[in-house]
């Protein structure tokens, strides 16, 4: 292989990376601060992603005008939903490790109702629409500039998730929370405020993700679970809480599934990521998935 | 209270083993996934019920049962078949615990989530690359009754297990587990031991089951077998009657057969959607299961 070809596959697993890296945020967050391992955040995904077909195809409206639009949406459905049942949730288990078990049991109930509302709604076909499809060259390689477009914008929402939690006040409080709830509440953060809104967040940057994926790929109603494992294994390989974690992990596991698949073959994919994904957390469970 | 259990137990046997002389074809067919629902869910519930380690692993041992007997059925009889899938499901059970098993709550459930997926693309991806195939038809095929007959018995053993173990010192070390795993350990409870021992138990009648019924479906390929949705449905089954019960599951596996099988032909979607609010709701405000409504008088 020339280097021209190797920077290519590097350039294109970095890219996929970098969606990996935005699917994973809202999930971190939500993790991270609350354990709330959100199983249906891919279908949330989906939501994002539909949502900006529909006002593409119907209305013609850009998807970049869709973006923060998708975010408040979604934030909205994710404030309804902590309050319908995460809250009650909260308060009726003894400690933590319950309130996980059936947060996850409450977030599989999500998976299924979501999937199957948009695929009664939609259908269950395959869906697509052409934006910056033209492909842009960069040095001797090309790229497909929507594809550009969405890795900046992914970095730029990523870079913008740690500078705020590193230097705000908010930032400060998410972070105090992910170190220790109860310390927390001690010195006056506001837990009954904070959690809803980062689970909104949460469902909001998955509706973000969403709506740039729509992008560049084709959506159906079933598209969301295997983002939801890229996340999972994104933020597992990252460290549960860490953005700047999520990046670089999210980056890895792009490089290293266009490397493994240019090597092997495409139908390895889930395997090498399934693979991985066991493998990392049977190899470190406690470092990676324990706060640090 | 374990006379009582086994009166019980003996009256459903008797009446479901009547069902085939005197019912049509359509309940016969909706008995039988009512009863492929309640070993499942009976047997999960007997490890991951007492000792809170929530497996998604079912669809797994389902589908390593399932494989077993559309690969062996053509040269080992029936019920050697059935054996060899519980067999095979225990083993891989065995392998699996002892490298997951150190891990509780959501790693647990998340990795033998991750686990079942990993096999199920493996045999995909092996099927597709070395024998050429996607799935497999299966062309000797037993009677129904017959099927029917085996289901109903690995039921009726999956409930009469739960009943005899559920005193017995191995139910009683699963019991502590659930309850606190380091004092059970301190109090001199082998707890690798026994949770292996308990997660292959669930597995190999997750594979006797899968043996029994790959056969009804004829043709079978990863995606029909290692469906994930067999796992849920058994957890869900199993959550919503009562996971720490003996009857919980079994008469959830009843209602929702009847609710899968009228509802899912015609409005599948809406199927789904009111197995996913039922199972939020449940979650919410029923955690000890539909069992628990009458236990709670006593």
């Amino acid at each position: 292989m020339t280097l021209g070809a190797w920077a290519e596959l590097v350039a294109s697993g970095v890219i996929t990376g970098g969606v990996y890296a935005l699917v994973a945020l809202g999930l971190n967050l939500q993790y991270g601060l609350m354990r709330i391992l959100n199983i249906a955040h891919g279908e949330f995904l989906m939501l994002g992603a539909f949502l900006t077909w529909a006002a593409q195809t119907g209305f013609g409206i850009s998807p970049l005008v869709m973006l923060p639009v998708a975010f408040l949406l979604l934030m909205a459905l994710g404030l309804a939903i902590h309050r319908l049942t995460f809250r009650r949730l909260a308060r009726t288990s003894a400690d933590l490790d319950v309130f996980e078990a059936r947060g996850l049991m409450v977030s599989f109930g999500l998976m299924f109702l979501v999937q199957n509302f948009a695929q009664w709604l939609w259908g269950g076909e395959l869906r697509g629409y052409d934006y910056l499809a033209d492909p842009v060259a960069i040095g001797d390689a090309r790229f497909a500039a929507n594809k550009l477009v969405l890795l900046a914008l992914a970095l730029a929402i990523s870079g913008a998730l740690i500078v705020v939690l590193r230097t705000t006040l908010l930032g400060k409080g998410v972070r105090a929370l992910m170190q220790s709830p109860t310390g927390a509440q001690l010195v006056g953060i506001d837990t009954e405020r904070l959690h809803p809104l980062m689970f909104g967040v949460g469902l909001g940057l998955s509706g973000v993700a969403g709506c740039l994926l729509s992008m560049t790929y084709t959506i159906s109603p079933a598209m969301g679970e295997p983002y939801t494992v890229t996340a999972l294994i994104v933020i597992t390989l990252g460290g549960f809480g860490s953005m700047a974690g999520a990046l670089v992990g999210g980056i890895a596991l792009g490089v290293i599934e266009a490397v493994g698949m240019h090597f092997t073959n495409p139908s390895l994919k889930t395997l090498l990521s399934y693979g991985i994904f066991i493998a990392v957390l049977l190899w470190r469970p406690n470092g990676l998935f324990a706060r640090r | 209270m374990m006379r009582r259990d086994l009166v019980i137990l003996a009256v459903l046997a008797a009446a479901a083993l009547a069902l085939p002389y005197v019912a049509s074809e359509f309940v016969v067919s909706l008995a039988l996934s009512c009863l492929m629902y309640a070993a499942l869910a009976s047997s999960w519930a007997s490890f991951c019920g007492s000792t809170r380690y929530l497996s998604l692993a079912t669809a797994a041992f389902f589908g390593i049962g399932a494989y077993t007997s559309a690969l062996t059925l053509g040269t080992l009889p029936w019920l050697a078949a059935i054996g060899l899938g519980a067999a095979i499901a225990a083993a891989v059970a065995v392998v699996m615990g002892a490298a997951v098993l150190h891990l509780r709550g959501t790693y647990f459930a998340v990795l033998t989530f991750g686990m079942t997926e990993l096999i199920r693309h493996s045999i995909a991806y092996f099927e597709k690359q070395v024998t050429g195939t996607v799935g497999r038809v299966l062309t000797v095929v037993p009677e129904r009754d017959t099927i029917y007959l085996t289901v109903l018995g690995l039921a009726v053993a999956a409930v009469l297990a739960a009943i005899f173990i559920r005193p017995s010192r191995f139910g009683l070390a699963m019991a502590g587990i659930g309850a606190d795993e380091q004092r059970a350990e301190t109090l001199g409870v082998d707890t690798r031991v026994v949770k292996i021992a308990g997660f292959a138990f669930t597995a190999a009648f997750a594979g006797a089951v899968g043996a029994a019924m790959s056969v009804r479906w004829t043709y079978i390929d990863p995606a029909t077998v290692f469906n994930p949705f067999i796992g849920f449905q058994t957890v869900l089954i199993a959550l919503i009657g009562g996971a720490a019960t003996l009857w919980g599951p079994l008469l959830a596996a009843v209602v929702f057969s009847l609710l899968a099988e009228t509802l899912r032909l015609q409005m599948p979607q809406v199927y789904m959607m009111s197995l996913g609010l039922l199972l939020i709701l449940s979650v919410l405000y029923l955690p000890g299961g539909l069992a628990s409504i009458r236990w709670r008088r006593a």
